[in-house]
């Protein structure tokens, strides 16, 4: 199989420019390489603004900055032999057949035997673009069809060619998955593969339905929103997000490349007003977000949100959408669809059409109906898959009432006959094919979900807050599954069982799950009723509590790795802080964030990142320097944008290890956590010589600075006193050595001071009501 | 007593920190190339120079270890120079020049080498370990009081507006792309590692360009990043020596030093410590400021300087006429020297009689030194 090592990517429009930027992301140097426009004095000038120009984007395509350093930039008159020892060369420039065809020639010329060449082509079907391709390139061809942005969006489509050689597809299917973190999904060759194909006559459908219905853009968003399980932007809210002015361009090529008789040529209709609306909308400049607004936007004098009526075309004060169906979808998908207000008649309008169109398409698009929902879930961000929303509305059920609507019945909803697509036996889950038989899912060792390791097992133990779960090899894992996975007794409850698991035999412990952040931190709620009740040493007991189990996972007698995605925040970073080991995914946002309710980190938070830091070998010299950046990181909630970056905080130590996929993300740190039993011993704690009192004058002063520019409140600087105060020593003399325990003590003075004090109750309150942080 | 005069002025090109052209390049390694370039174009017989007074105004890190000595083993001087570092904040190398003059009339030496150095890029201000004295913070908080609020302060006291500021500013840089233009700074400056040119003027600044600028020191506040001297990187240095010694070795004398003082004053407005310097250096040198030809007036921030001409009847026409430390930007600890032996040539080029050269300086004190024509 070829390793990849070294990738090209030819085209640094966005699409190639941030593909490449992600390969760095992966740790994997790679050419850019683009045309030298006319009169150019800067011949690679097109590459390195494309560089240059993601290094400022937002969201950002870079995980660290420092990661564009792995792109070597270059043009394709003079650097063509840059891509000589690439092992896979991307191409993603504009899309003309001939254009490609005329580049593969050339790369034919400069590439190594053995190297893959793959197109990004979104419509472009693969034998179009092989037409006239040597015998080598067919062997050496593929399309890989990444989501914008590359970063952030999971799905990667790949289709093979006739001659592709099998083993090129292995090795991009591996080098997708493992280093760039990928949902891979093999589709067929066939116009817009799969994402595109079903989302772009679903996203026809919900527009075109909702002026047909006439349901407002708010109504219409309340509907394909939350209820059927889209991220909350909604269909117009999407639209604007990605450009009002992408889709006639994206409709054209799937119109040109569609057979007639397929639903979505049937469905769009040219002269339909809401595609003229949208057409005036383009050229007005009215093209989403990007531009001056879309379905949406803010009135610039009174900064209150407006939507567009769909009918007179003119924006007007948004109206909040009140359908009852929308509270129905509460008791599921049926109860949405059968609700007999708009809302519901909308829904079922939408979804009988787009779920039918999903089941038509297998096996023409996927040999696998659980292709199709992975596809639509990492590409399209729904929650749910097509076939498993016609398992939730029941797949016997949606046939009769697409028969009783007089619309066909798929032949594979036919073949379930009544069956589910997804069936749980025991441990192991089933799917079924296009010939409407149950496979097997195939659960890998190195890939795998909390939940593959629940299912059909019973927890070793559970309360309300979290479970401790046997996930093999002697492995436990702790899963936190309360609200947003905060913290509170039930975890510190469950942590202390979790350390004594070694009493039944269990020779380490993961600390994961499989919900999209980790942990936001520890439950600001009931610290608030106490204070208000003004029971100081209950809150001083408590703070205490907590510092014992994460000091107990410190000294557990096994390894301990907190596996992390997502956020982990204040107590969540807290638990991964006083792991052995963190196993991070690549998009984790770690950070000490407690000033934002005025309070600091007091369950060891303050005291392990003063370890890191002055433990840490590279760090500067002086008393100063290490514990400044401690305090500024606390004192300003710095939360790490990336996993990388949370390196960079030493959040993440030396030997902490990236997982780049999410599904492996647990089973790289069940391996992590094996590989430290042999030979185990628990950390030795440490005492530090500390500046005391000099420092927490240095910060304060600092400080003060930031208040008088009207950067900090006056209570901002209260509370970055006591994180000074605690990351400083205390009263410490540079003479004198601070132990951990001390720095534990320290925690919990400052946090009980500041608890005490109004305004961080005021901050507690409005973050518990608002859900975000208040400046007093 | 003897006389004592200046005999020789080099300094650095002056360039941003950070972002400038010698931000890459080592304090001592610099002025290494000043003190160097100052000894050859001088013609001073290096054997004959008793010390090396290198003032500095964070001298830690690649300015430590009394980096004065260090710089004139890199500068290749004999051994038989002592050397000495010597820090008071901003005042620093126009205190080295003091300390010479001393030793002049006790007789305790004849030649001296009178430096300052600072790479605000690779030592930030506030060095990298600042400590305060906690006690101190609590009973006299002023006593660490951040520059910009001692312009701030000044601004309020003396009434001066954003836009008398800006004016300022906009003739400081216009003098200093003036003289830059007409060649008027290339005697003075030793080229650095192919940098021969200073960094910091920006040529056409306008009072529009500086109107457009966010407060830098407070909400509220008047004072800007356009009306403060930019953080510098740069070395200047002068050869002092007496008066005899310089004619029997046939040395060019630019100016002889007249008087000299130094003068505290309340921190929170130590910007007007050049007020009460300059009263004493004028009362002891027996002139008054209208007899004063030649003024370089360190520009720290506008409302500073302009809080100065207002008090001590400075008139702006005189003052800083190739520019000021607003166009030039202000190495701390070199910016002493830089204004001592600017004000020396300056007499010399002008024609005149008197000159002064005065600074305020962080902590609240003013240094001055009145120079004549020989």
């Amino acid at each position: 199989m070829t390793a990849i090592k070294k990738v090209g990517v030819v085209g640094a429009g966005v699409m190639g420019a941030s593909i490449a930027a992600h390969v760095a992301n992966a740790g994997v140097p790679v050419v850019l390489l683009d045309i030298v426009p006319d009169g150019a004095a800067n011949r690679n000038v097109v590459a390195e603004g494309a560089v240059q120009k993601m290094l400022k984007t937002k969201p950002a395509p870079f995980m660290h900055k420092k990661n564009a350093r792995l792109i070597e930039t270059g043009n394709l008159e003079d650097d063509l032999a840059k891509l000589s020892d690439c092992d896979w060369i991307c191409e993603a420039i504009i899309e003309n057949p001939k254009i490609k065809q005329d580049l593969y020639g050339r790369l034919d010329g400069v590439r190594k035997d053995g190297s893959i060449v793959s197109s990004n082509t979104s419509t472009i079907p693969l034998n179009v673009l092989l037409e006239g391709a040597s015998d080598k390139l067919r062997a050496d061809f593929a399309i890989t069809h990444f989501f914008n942005p590359p970063r952030y969006m999971k799905l990667l489509e790949v289709v093979a060619g006739p001659e592709t050689r099998a083993d090129a597809m292995t090795a991009l299917e591996s080098f997708g998955d493992i280093a760039l973190g990928k949902e891979v999904v093999t589709c067929k060759d066939t116009p817009g593969f799969i994402g595109n194909r079903i989302g772009i006559y679903w996203s026809s459908v919900a527009t075109v339905l909702a002026y047909d219905m006439d349901m407002t853009v708010e109504e219409a968003d309340a509907i394909i929103g939350k209820p059927t399980g889209i991220p909350k932007t909604g269909i117009f809210g999407l639209a604007d997000l990605t450009g009002i002015d992408l889709g006639p361009h994206v409709m054209k090529s799937m119109l040109d490349l569609l057979p007639e008789t397929d639903a979505l040529p049937q469905f769009v209709t040219e002269g339909h007003p809401l595609t003229q609306l949208m057409q005036k909308m383009i050229e007005t400049g009215y093209t989403g977000r990007k531009g001056k607004g879309g379905f949406y936007t803010r009135d610039k004098a009174t900064k209150k949100k407006l939507a567009r009526d769909l009918k007179t075309g003119e924006f007007r004060p948004t109206v909040k959408a009140n359908l009852k169906s929308v509270r129905a979808a509460k008791k599921g998908l049926r109860a949405l669809v059968t609700h007999e207000d708009k809302g519901g008649k909308y829904a079922w309008a939408v979804l009988s059409r787009v779920l039918s169109y999903a089941a038509e398409l297998v096996p023409e698009i996927a040999d696998d109906p659980r292709a199709v929902d992975l596809a639509m879930k990492t590409g399209y961000a729904w929650k749910w898959g097509p076939f498993e929303m016609i398992d939730m509305l029941g797949s016997d059920w949606f046939a009769e009432a697409l028969k009783a609507e007089g619309m066909p019945v798929p032949a594979l909803l036919e073949k379930a006959a009544g069956r589910a697509f997804y069936k749980e036996e025991g441990e192991n889950v089933f799917t079924l094919d296009a010939n409407g038989e149950y496979q097997q899912v195939v659960v890998g060792d190195d890939a795998w979900t909390l939940a593959d390791k629940k299912r059909g097992r019973e927890p070793i133990k559970r309360n309300g807050s979290a479970s401790l779960w046997d996930v093999g090899d002697g492995v436990a894992c702790l899963e936190f599954h309360s609200k947003m996975n905060s913290l509170d007794e039930g975890t510190i409850e469950m942590i202390r069982a979790a350390v004594r698991l070694n009493k039944q035999g269990y020779k380490a412990l993961i600390i994961g799950n499989d919900a999209d952040n980790f942990s936001v931190g520890a439950n600001i709620g009931l610290g608030l009723f106490a204070a208000n009740a003004a029971m100081w040493p209950m809150i001083e007991n408590s703070v205490e509590e907590g510092q014992r189990a994460m000091q107990s996972l410190k000294n557990a007698p096994f390894p301990v790795v907190a596996a992390v995605a997502g956020m982990a925040l204040g107590g969540g970073c807290e638990v991964c802080l006083h792991s052995d080991a963190i196993q991070a995914h690549a998009e984790s946002y770690m950070g000490l964030v407690e000033v934002g309710v005025g309070l600091l980190p007091g369950w060891g938070g303050c005291k392990e990142m003063v370890v890191r830091h002055m433990t840490n070998k590279k760090r500067p010299q002086g008393p100063m320097p290490a514990l400044s950046t401690v305090f500024q990181a606390i004192s300003t909630a710095q939360v790490a944008t990336s996993a990388a970056e949370a390196k960079e905080m030493l959040i993440l130590r030396k030997g902490d290890e990236i997982s780049m996929n999410r599904k492996r993300l647990l089973a790289d740190a069940k391996a992590r956590a094996l590989a430290m039993v042999d030979g185990y011993e628990k950390p030795e704690p440490v005492e530090l010589n500390m500046p005391g009192p000099a420092a927490r004058t240095a910060f304060k002063m600092a400080v003060e600075g930031f208040v008088a520019q009207g950067k900090a409140s006056p209570y901002d600087a209260v509370v970055a006193d006591q994180v000074g105060y605690v990351v400083s020593g205390g009263n410490t003399d540079m003479t004198e050595t601070v132990t951990e325990k001390k720095l534990l003590e320290l925690e919990r003075e400052g946090f009980v001071t500041l608890i005490q004090n109004n305004k961080t109750l005021d901050r507690i309150e409005h973050m518990l009501t608002r859900g975000k942080p208040l400046r007093n | 007593m003897k006389n004592v005069v200046i005999a020789g002025y080099q300094r650095s090109p002056f360039t941003f920190a950070t972002k400038g052209a010698l931000a890459k390049v080592r304090p001592d390694d610099m002025a290494a190339t000043v003190v160097k370039a100052l000894v050859e174009n001088s013609g001073v017989n290096p054997a004959d120079v008793e010390d090396l007074i290198m003032g500095c105004a964070f001298p830690e890190a690649e300015q430590g270890l009394n980096v004065a000595r260090l710089v004139s083993f890199l500068a290749g001087l004999p051994n038989s120079i002592a050397a000495t570092t010597v820090n008071r904040f901003c005042g620093s190398s126009m205190q080295s020049i003091h300390m010479a003059a001393g030793a002049i009339q006790m007789g305790a030496g004849d030649a001296f080498i009178c430096a300052g150095m600072e790479s605000m890029t690779r030592v930030p201000m506030t060095g990298f370990n600042p400590m305060p004295n906690p006690g101190l913070y609590q009973s006299y908080p002023d006593a660490y009081v951040s520059m910009g609020q001692t312009a701030e302060n000044l601004a309020e006291k003396y009434q001066i507006s954003r836009a008398d500021q800006e004016a300022v500013a906009v003739e400081s840089h216009a003098r200093a792309a003036a003289a830059q233009e007409a060649g008027k700074l290339a005697d003075e400056i030793t080229a650095v590692e192919g940098v021969d040119q200073d960094g910091c003027i920006r040529p056409g600044t306008s009072a529009d360009d500086l109107a457009g600028l966010k407060p830098a020191f407070g909400e509220g506040g008047s004072v800007t990043a356009g009306t403060s001297s930019p953080l510098t990187d740069g070395v200047a240095a002068v050869l002092v020596c007496s008066e005899e010694y310089a004619d029997a070795n046939g040395l060019n004398k630019l100016a002889r030093i007249k008087s000299i003082a130094v003068a505290g004053c309340a921190p929170e407005i130590m910007g007007i410590g050049p007020v009460p310097a300059t009263e004493k250096a004028l009362k002891r040198a027996g002139v008054s400021i209208d007899d004063i030809d030649i003024i370089e007036l360190n520009e720290a921030f506008a409302a500073q300087a302009i809080s100065v001409m207002r008090e001590s009847n400075i008139d702006f026409a005189k003052t800083n006429l190739d520019g000021g430390a607003l166009a030039l930007g202000h190495p701390l600890g070199a910016t002493g020297a830089r204004i001592t032996g600017k004000a020396a040539a300056l007499l010399k080029r002008e024609g005149k009689s008197l000159a002064l050269a005065t600074q305020c300086i962080g902590g609240g004190q003013g240094i001055a030194t009145v120079l004549e024509a020989c």
